[in-house]
């Protein structure tokens, strides 16, 4: 074993020490990939049913009833209130007692035996508007197929995605942010703590070069990344039934690219501020929030104003987003997502290269 | 034989400050070179660019006979360097930290884990592999930083204040390991503002705002800068004793003055009829030591004087 190499082990074996010495890591590492998949997973899942509304049927008749009965068959609606007229119904909307609520005139069977023109009406709370249109969507859905008189709509499958699961959106999402928060934010911490103890100055002092200092930091937290990436994708895959239908090889090597480019933002930073404080607050901008924002996980880059579409090409997490998305539901190989492949490997040499440049041997 | 460090005409500005300048002088190997002077006079900044973590503004340095200040990767090997600030693992148990410093110079196997064991007990810290660095009082924690700088075998130790902040029994033991380092061939550079310590040191520079002001061994300064015989005047003010004794050195000197009359033939009983018929109020007057402090007081005195 040359010096170059028992140097950057010594380095290695130290940054291990300190992991394994400081429970934040590890609950950082390890427990919060899992807290979030589960939040995803259960808490706040986008799979909106058992929406609660209030129905106000002034027809009382079978065509009346049918349609109600029509709403709430598929379980996305359940009647909790029914009240004689629309105004009564503002407080429950007020209160967020009920979501929606349907009207049903006078009428009603009358004017739809007649063919006269006459229709229900859904009201919708409108302040969230997630679960709005949610709604709407469920409602318009669901009453489709209650006038006779409409062509049968065209048939719509989502494919890749058929049922419409948002767990085949989230767990990519999921790793993606975790590893983009959690490799940026530990080596931040690791390299701007040694300026901030003194203790970078000691190892000045010695015969360790910058580049062994760097691989020694990286190397860790690069292992710590992989197995991340490996339990997420584990429980994801196991939890929320998400298929992995391309390589797994690939889905490993793509996630290597995103977490050298996030360990070399994390790295330039600490260098850069050279205080933990700083490191923490700037690795957290730069990494978490735009791979949660701009990436295409929260919201889709297509609807977003030209300059956050500019900004988002430059993100890393975009890129990665889309090699996940390709590799877990497409089972794209490389030959579709070289170009992802090629954007995260230039992007990981230029940050990194950018904190080795920036990472002064001497003391100023 | 060459001497293990030589400077020649060191300066280091920061922006228009000048922290240190103008600075020569060699350092015998074997020798204690002690390095005095208050905070902030340019003690930190010389020691670093020695050890080749600060480039030079203007000058030469040659440490262990490689020209630190243009090659300071060469010289590291031969250099061992405690930091002023505490700055081993906290996290790490004793013999991590050691194995750790052991990794960065290279040492490995078999032969680090003698040199380990001989370090370790030769600074008293052969039973404590398994401690936790944080748990350690500070004078362990000290020995321990300087086993980390020594484990390579250096062939010149620089230490920056390795003894602030500990306690006196743990200080004097730590003087007790850096002789034995120097009686071992070890060259020792170390920097300190207490003068007691300065009295173990086989030669001393004292520095003034960036200025070595004086260099010479403890008792060379003494006959220099306080010639004669020191008495220590209990219970007067200095002012008072200032005019009585127009040509003697007259300083504060904790809660008594320390007053060096100009003859060297006066004694503590005249000295104290002479206060007594000036008018001069005291409570005591005794024949003292004369010490590095009052070599100190007068040197920066001197140097703020010009």
């Amino acid at each position: 074993m040359s010096g170059s190499l028992r140097r950057t082990k010594a380095i290695a074996h130290k940054e291990v020490l300190h992991m394994i010495r400081d429970a934040r890591v590890l609950y950082l590492a390890l427990g919060l990939p899992v807290i979030m998949l589960l939040l995803f997973g259960y808490g706040i899942s986008m799979d909106v049913d058992h929406i609660p509304i209030a129905v106000v049927d002034q027809d009382h008749t079978e065509a009346s009833r049918r349609l109600v009965e029509k709403l709430v068959a598929g379980e996305n609606f359940v009647v909790v209130a029914r009240r004689d007229s629309a105004d009564e119904t503002t407080p429950l909307l007020r209160r967020g007692t009920v979501t929606a609520v349907v009207v049903i005139p006078a009428h009603y069977q009358r004017d739809l035996a007649r063919h006269d023109p006459t229709s229900a009406q859904l009201l919708v709370d409108g302040s969230d508007s997630i679960v709005a249109s949610i709604a709407l969507g469920d409602a318009v859905g669901s009453l489709e197929t209650l006038t006779p008189a409409a062509p049968e709509p065209p048939p719509l499958i989502a494919r890749f995605n058929p049922a419409m699961r948002s767990a085949y959106n989230f767990v990519p999402g999921v790793i993606a942010v975790i590893l983009a928060m959690v490799s940026s934010l530990l080596t931040g911490l690791t390299v701007a703590r040694e300026w901030e103890r003194g203790s970078m100055e000691q190892l000045f002092a010695t015969p360790v070069r910058r580049s062994e200092i760097i691989l020694g930091k990286l190397i860790p937290y690069a292992v710590l990344g992989m197995l991340q990436t490996l339990l997420i994708v584990t429980l994801g895959s196991w939890l929320f039934d998400v298929p992995i239908r391309g390589s797994l090889a690939l889905l490993f090597g793509a996630s290597a690219l995103f977490l050298c480019a996030m360990l070399g933002i994390g790295l330039a930073v600490s260098v850069i501020t050279k205080s933990q404080l700083v490191s923490v607050q700037v690795a957290l901008l730069v990494t978490m929030l735009p791979t949660t924002l701009l990436s295409g996980f929260m919201f889709p880059i297509a609807n977003m104003p030209w300059i956050l579409r500019v900004l988002s090409s430059l993100l890393p997490g975009r890129y990665y987003m889309t090699a996940l998305r390709g590799v877990f539901l497409k089972g794209n190989g490389v030959d579709v997502l070289a170009p992802q492949l090629v954007a995260l490997a230039v992007f990981s040499a230029l940050v990194l290269g950018l904190g080795i440049a920036k990472f002064k041997r001497r003391l100023s | 034989m060459k001497p293990a460090i030589s400077v020649r005409g060191l300066e280091r500005k920061f922006g228009k400050f000048v922290a240190v300048r103008d600075v020569s002088f060699e350092v015998r190997a074997g020798e204690i070179f002690g390095y005095l002077g208050a905070n902030g006079a340019g003690k930190s900044t010389t020691i670093r660019m020695l050890c080749g973590l600060l480039a030079a503004t203007a000058g030469e340095a040659e440490v262990a006979g490689v020209d630190v200040l243009r090659h300071p990767a060469d010289a590291r090997r031969a250099i061992g360097y405690m930091s002023q600030r505490f700055s081993l693992y906290l996290d790490l148990t004793v013999h991590e930290n050691l194995a750790f410093f052991g990794g960065a110079y290279g040492l490995f196997g078999a032969a680090f884990r003698a040199r380990r064991d001989e370090v370790a007990s030769e600074l008293g810290l052969g039973a404590l592999g398994a401690e936790i660095t944080g748990s350690l009082p500070g004078g362990l924690r000290q020995r321990l930083a300087l086993a980390c700088a020594i484990l390579h075998m250096p062939r010149v130790v620089f230490l920056d204040e390795p003894t602030a902040g500990v306690d006196p029994e743990a200080r004097r033991t730590f003087w007790r390991i850096i002789r034995r380092l120097a009686r071992g061939g070890s060259t020792i550079f170390v920097t300190t503002h207490y003068m007691d310590e300065a009295e173990y040191c086989d030669r001393v520079g004292l520095m003034v705002d960036g200025r070595l002001a004086a260099l010479d061994t403890p008792t060379g300064l003494k006959r220099t800068f306080a010639p004669g015989r020191m008495f220590e005047v209990r219970g007067a003010r200095a002012k008072e004793v200032a005019a009585a004794l127009p040509s003697a050195t007259v300083e504060p000197f904790g809660a008594a003055l320390h007053v060096r009359p100009n003859d060297a033939q006066v004694g503590a009983d005249e000295l104290a009829r002479v206060l007594d018929a000036r008018g001069v109020a005291q409570s005591g007057v005794t024949e003292t030591d004369v010490t590095l402090e009052d070599v100190f007081l007068r040197v920066v005195g001197g140097a703020g004087a010009s």
